[in-house]
């Protein structure tokens, strides 16, 4: 597989090149947000704020208001939960055309609990107006700008940077409220958003070869959550549902699954893995993504207990060979 | 229960202080060997460190919660390898669990956490610790005693308007038993301070808020204790001590360079750099 190094980086320069109304501001972390190739190449449509996002913020509104489109770059927990009342009023209640991009998400940075963003999913759903996408790989990287830039209100975007993966075929980008499906199956229905994904396709890979076939979606937009297909696969499951998600399971994906299973009056069991209203500490993310159950092992666990028979594959069994950011997880200097 | 802050200075003490900080210095430049820091940062601010847990702080290793101790928060968290050595140095822990660094068996990792004997408060997140210290030094106040609440803020923390929110409740609430102290390195993140956000007049915007402001050199003990003694320097006034500092101080390579931020050392960088701090350290004796 294939590894793409600082895709956003690349990509923003192209996408914006034409598009003279957007404007990128950052919060005094251009390159550890890969905002520094913008930066170079249109330094008149570049803002570095200082450290200061709340200021940003209500900056964004500002500008958004009078017509410019701005790409808001920080990291994910200085958007959700230092200002989160400037975008929920700010920008959320006036609906403006913000863009806000959140680097490091979840366990992916070493940096302890205040810089993993474990909530941030959590807090943009409540925030009506707004729309939230998650990049899983580099063709998604490469592709979210033009799923956001069609939407008129605002956005989050849980963002992935350094050395990404690109696991779907870059002339299959990701589309707005549409998942992707990944495998078919109708023994159980998995669905996996973001970093996750790539420990998904580990294990179902693992699991058709012995037979054992699982309806696996990919989903990169997680608000508004109302894909039919979405439903269909919730309702089709005929032993249980599970989410995957690099967040807490409280307020992501698995809260948003269980919501719509509840209000189509789906029943089932639904196991939700993701980061169980803890937090978490200063690691490496292979490491975070087994203490917390993110990773195939954890997921091979949960799609064992709904089969209700040993599925009989050991965690050694699953394939290696998808050799993405988690295999080779370093601590960098843009990390942090 | 040491009084250090009480007792006069002597030509020993001074010595002490600094060959402290120079093995304190070797410490985090072994933890930027194992997987990395942030040196330069650790490194403006490290002198400031040394000098309040060994000339000016009232503390007790022994008795990490004694009642009449000092506090010291760390807000510019990513400096704290400076925090772990100066620690480690002074008898909170052993030196042995600096080698547990970045490893998850140990909670030794890139900003500090309690599960750490001395850190009295997480960090990692800018502009969070001046409001604690706040809270702390209130409570101190209303128990009539005489604890001082240190809080070590960076430079280019203080872009964070909540830092702003705590320099005018700490007046309001008359806290002069809080000391503020600014690592003025003029750096934040790769860009100097003052071509982003400037900050200057900086004693001046302090002063303007009704604090009680002195201007120190960061790396002299002496000056920085001049700065320190005594605090409280004026009655119902908070005070911030600017102590003027170089990221990477003492690694003459690194010494104010914008990519001597976060470094993660290779084994021959991590020798010379030890080489480097040798130098200074033989040169300076």
């Amino acid at each position: 597989m294939e590894v793409i190094a600082r895709p956003h980086a690349k990509n923003l320069v192209r996408w914006a090149k034409d598009r003279p109304e957007v404007l990128v501001l950052s919060a005094d972390l251009t390159s550890s947000c890969e905002a520094n190739d913008f930066r170079d190449a249109y330094p008149e449509r570049f803002f570095s704020l200082g450290l200061a996002e709340q200021n940003m913020m209500g900056f964004a509104a500002g500008l958004a208001r009078e017509g410019f489109i701005p790409l808001v770059h920080t990291f994910a927990v200085f958007i959700c939960r230092r200002a989160f009342d400037q975008v929920a009023m700010s920008i959320g209640y006036s609906n403006l055309k913000v863009r806000l991009l959140g680097f490091l998400p979840g366990i992916t940075t070493p940096g302890g609990a205040t810089h993993q963003a474990i909530d941030d999913v959590g807090l943009m759903r409540l925030i009506p107006n707004m729309n939230i996408l998650e990049c899983a790989d580099a063709t998604e990287v490469e592709s979210v700008l033009d799923v956001a830039q069609a939407l008129e209100g605002p956005v989050y975007m849980r963002m992935l940077r350094g050395d990404v993966p690109r696991l779907f075929p870059q002339d299959e980008p990701m589309r707005f409220n549409r998942a992707r499906v990944i495998s078919e199956g109708y023994d159980l229905t998995l669905l996996s958003s973001g970093i996750c994904t790539e420990e998904a396709l580990r294990v179902t890979c693992a699991l058709r070869q012995r037979d054992i076939h699982i309806n696996h979606l990919h989903i990169s937009t997680l608000k508004p959550f109302s894909d039919p297909n979405v439903l269909n696969a919730l309702k089709a499951a005929r032993k249980g549902v599970v989410t995957l998600e690099n967040h807490n399971v409280i307020g992501g994906l698995g809260s948003a699954v269980a919501e719509l299973m509840a209000e189509a009056g789906i029943r089932g069991p639904l196991v939700r893995l993701g980061i169980k209203d803890q937090y978490a500490h200063g690691a490496s993310r292979p490491y975070l993504m087994r203490k917390f159950g993110l990773d195939a092992a954890a997921l091979l666990e949960a799609v064992s207990g709904l089969l209700g028979r040993g599925v009989r594959i050991r965690t050694e069994d699953l394939p290696q060979d998808l050799p993405g950011v988690s295999s080779k997880a370093s601590i960098k200097a843009e990390d942090l | 229960m040491q009084r250090v802050a009480e007792i006069s200075l002597t030509e020993s003490n001074v010595d002490s202080v600094e060959s402290l900080a120079y093995r304190a210095r070797r410490h985090v430049v072994a933890m930027a060997g194992r997987g990395g820091c942030f040196i330069g940062s650790a490194f403006s601010c490290i002198d400031i460190i040394a000098c309040l847990y060994c000339d000016v702080m009232r503390i007790d290793p022994q008795r990490l919660n004694a009642p009449e101790r000092d506090y010291f928060l760390l807000s510019k968290g990513h400096a704290v390898p400076a925090l772990y050595a100066v620690l480690v140095e002074r008898g909170f822990f052993g030196r042995r669990r600096l080698d547990h660094h970045l490893q998850p068996s140990d909670d030794i990792y890139l900003h500090p956490n309690r599960n750490i004997p001395g850190i009295e408060f997480h960090s990692g997140s800018l502009g969070h610790a001046l409001a604690v210290g706040i809270g702390i030094a209130l409570d101190i106040k209303l128990r009539k005693k005489s604890n001082r609440v240190f809080v070590l803020l960076g430079d280019g923390e203080l872009n964070e308007g909540s830092v702003w929110e705590s320099i005018m409740v700490a007046r309001a609430q008359q806290l002069d038993n809080l000391i503020a102290i600014v690592d003025r390195n003029r750096r934040q993140a790769n860009l100097p301070t003052e071509s982003l956000v400037p900050l200057e007049p900086l004693s001046d915007k302090f002063a303007a808020f009704g604090w009680s402001v002195r201007e120190c050199d960061g790396h002299d003990f002496k000056s920085l204790r001049t700065a320190f003694h005594p605090a409280p320097a004026r009655s119902n006034a908070p005070n911030a001590i600017i102590a003027h500092t170089a990221r990477g101080r003492g690694i003459a390579s690194i010494q104010d360079r914008a990519n001597g931020w976060f470094m993660k050392l290779d084994e021959g960088q991590r020798l010379e750099f030890l080489a480097e701090l040798d130098q200074s350290w033989e040169t300076a004796r």
